[in-house]
């Protein structure tokens, strides 16, 4: 190889990873921006988000977030979104969990027809199910309860979480429960002493996924609730609606970053096993 | 079993076969039951609920199906226009939102993976769209692509478009309702995408450039017929998703202009809750679950395909 060709060819390592880069960082700056210019946003009085052009530079102000504090219910809305997304979650992650096991497992007749029906179900419209929901519920008397909300966000969290953690206990060595059964446990007791402690991390990146999910969840909250137990959502989507009093961006953006800002915390912090997670959903389903 | 140590269980368990089968049976679906249980009772049962409605006609005094009226809800569903203009909608919005989603998630993954300090701290941030509610995704896009003060129309005035209806327009609010779902779900394909390009045998790329093939050749030739496998499966989780889409284009557009996004959930939701026709909807709802089941039934086939025989 002569000194030109090598020359030319370091050049042209160096040049194209550099815009290959510069093009992914581009995709990431607009892919935030929306985000960014919420929480900006919040921060600004009437007069700086009615702008054109739009202003960079303003006197920040907390007035949307302290007005629509007391305005709203929103404190109330916030605790039952809490109170919804855990629930679920945790009932999710038991439920879920122990099945994924089962299916990972232990051997059951039927268990392969079981795992195309959880991958089906995955395919239901929520819809097909909020009617009955709310007809079945109202009949009973719990419409607006945080339980209804509870159980109907289980519908889509347990398959989720059972295929998640079928993944994850399926890479586990299986000498550790086989071992602790020799020892006299009973399969529960292998499972709850030995494997779930083991598995901490993929149990608890899951139910913190599975809360995301509830928290950010409309349909549902928006048929099952109205007053007592409405979550944040639909808080959102009657300000994002309310056409008659025009657009309260103001309240819009103090709410949505208040939303946000919790979930990409947690979000962040169990990105690692989130992507893996993300993955071997796709690729393993 | 020849320890002379055994407890009194065991003794009786190794007494009776038959009982003993049936505990070991009983400890294995124990682990199923809670799942099963709550499935059954919030799953199964409402769809079955939601066929029976869709036969009958419903009573809004007792709120409840009264009499079967055989296919006559469905007939009311096929002769209302605006279910088939919802029907049309949703598809438009899928035959886009899903390729443009892909292509672009796959695309920008490849940007993202060159070899730099900095690329686990670009993926990670890719979390955050993926992780904003979608009815406040359909909230703060409303605001960007406001006509009068949003930002979207004052950089298309820099280039010289004026004056853009994003939500006036019934073509633009389709586009909005495509960008917004687009922005909203492109970082979930880049994540599973990194992720599978992460997973490339690093040798046969190795080989490729030794036998001198050029970046093209070796993206069509070896990078795609690789990622086939995981590019089906990433659709059929999207298309498992976007089936269902309902709180971006309520907060975005809702449905507007003149249903021009009332995607079908939307609509049925709209059907039942807002004009209490609950039999109409049970039927439309019924024909959703159908057909998404038989598609989906086909792309799971069509995954399975395309793996064998890549």
């Amino acid at each position: 190889m002569t000194s030109l060709a090598l020359s030319g060819g370091t050049r042209k390592s160096r040049f194209w990873p550099r815009v290959r880069i510069a093009a992914g960082l581009l995709a990431c700056v607009i892919f935030l921006f929306p985000v960014f210019w919420m929480v900006l946003s919040s921060f600004k009085a009437q007069r700086d988000i009615f702008t054109v052009p739009p202003t960079l530079f303003f006197t920040p102000t907390l007035q949307h977030y302290f007005e629509y504090m007391q305005r709203a219910d929103i404190s109330r809305r916030m605790i039952n979104t809490i109170i919804v997304a855990a629930g679920s979650g945790i009932i999710s992650i038991v439920a879920g969990g122990m099945a994924g096991y089962a299916l990972a497992r232990i051997r059951l007749r039927g268990a392969g027809t079981i795992g195309v029906l959880i991958l089906l179900s995955r395919g239901v419209p929520p819809i097909a199910l909020a009617v009955p929901m709310f007809l079945v519920a109202r009949s009973l008397g719990v419409t607006d309860q945080h339980i209804t909300l509870i159980l109907a966000y289980c519908t889509f969290l347990i398959p989720y979480v059972m295929w998640l953690m079928r993944g994850f206990f399926l890479a586990l060595p299986k000498e550790l429960e086989e071992s602790a059964m020799i020892d006299g446990c009973s399969r529960m007791g292998a499972f709850f002493k030995i494997i779930v402690p083991i598995s901490m991390p993929g149990i608890l990146s899951t139910l913190i996924f599975s809360m995301i999910l509830a928290w950010e969840e409309l349909l549902f909250a928006l048929v099952l609730t109205n007053r007592y137990a409405s979550t944040i959502p639909v808080a959102i989507a009657g300000i994002a609606g309310d056409t008659v009093n025009g657009a309260n961006w103001g309240a819009l953006t103090a709410v949505g970053t208040f939303t946000v800002l919790p979930v990409v915390v947690f979000a962040l912090l169990v990105q690692k096993w989130l992507i893996q997670g993300l993955a071997d959903g796709a690729t393993k389903g | 079993m020849a320890t002379n140590t055994m407890t009194a269980g065991e003794v009786r368990r190794a007494r009776s076969p038959v009982r003993s089968k049936l505990m070991d049976a009983a400890s294995r679906w124990a682990f199923m039951a809670p799942a099963a249980i709550i499935l059954a009772a919030m799953l199964a049962y409402p769809i079955i609920y939601t066929v029976e409605i869709s036969f009958a006609r419903f009573d809004l005094m007792t709120f409840s199906a009264v009499e079967f009226v055989g296919w006559e809800n469905y007939a009311h569903v096929f002769d209302d226009y605006r279910f088939w203009s919802s029907m049309r909608v949703t598809l438009i919005y899928l035959a886009f939102a899903l390729p443009i989603q892909i292509v672009l998630g796959f695309g920008i993954a490849y940007l993202i993976n060159a070899p730099w300090r900095g690329r686990g701290a670009v993926r990670a941030l890719f979390i955050i769209p993926m992780v904003v509610a979608p009815v406040v995704a359909g909230g703060i896009w409303r605001m960007i692509l406001d006509p009068l003060w949003g930002i979207m129309n004052w950089v298309a005035g820099l280039f010289g478009v004026d004056g853009l209806d994003w939500f006036g327009d019934p073509t633009l609010a389709m586009a909005s309702i495509i960008i917004i779902d687009t922005w909203r779900w492109t970082p979930f394909v880049i994540l599973i995408a990194t992720a599978a390009l992460l997973a490339l045998p690093r040798d046969i790329f190795e080989a490729a450039e030794i036998d001198g093939a050029n970046w093209w050749s070796m993206l069509w030739s070896i990078t795609l017929p690789l990622l086939v496998p995981i590019i089906a499966a990433t659709f059929v989780v999207r298309w498992l998703g976007a089936v269902k889409m309902f709180d971006i284009a309520l907060a975005a557009t809702y449905g507007g202009p003149g249903g021009a996004t009332n995607v079908i959930n939307l609509f049925i939701y709209e059907e039942a809750f807002r004009s209490l026709r609950f039999a109409e909807s049970a039927a439309m709802a019924v024909i959703v679950l159908v057909l998404t089941m038989v598609l989906t039934g086909i792309f799971l086939i069509g995954t399975r395909k395309l793996e064998d025989r890549y």
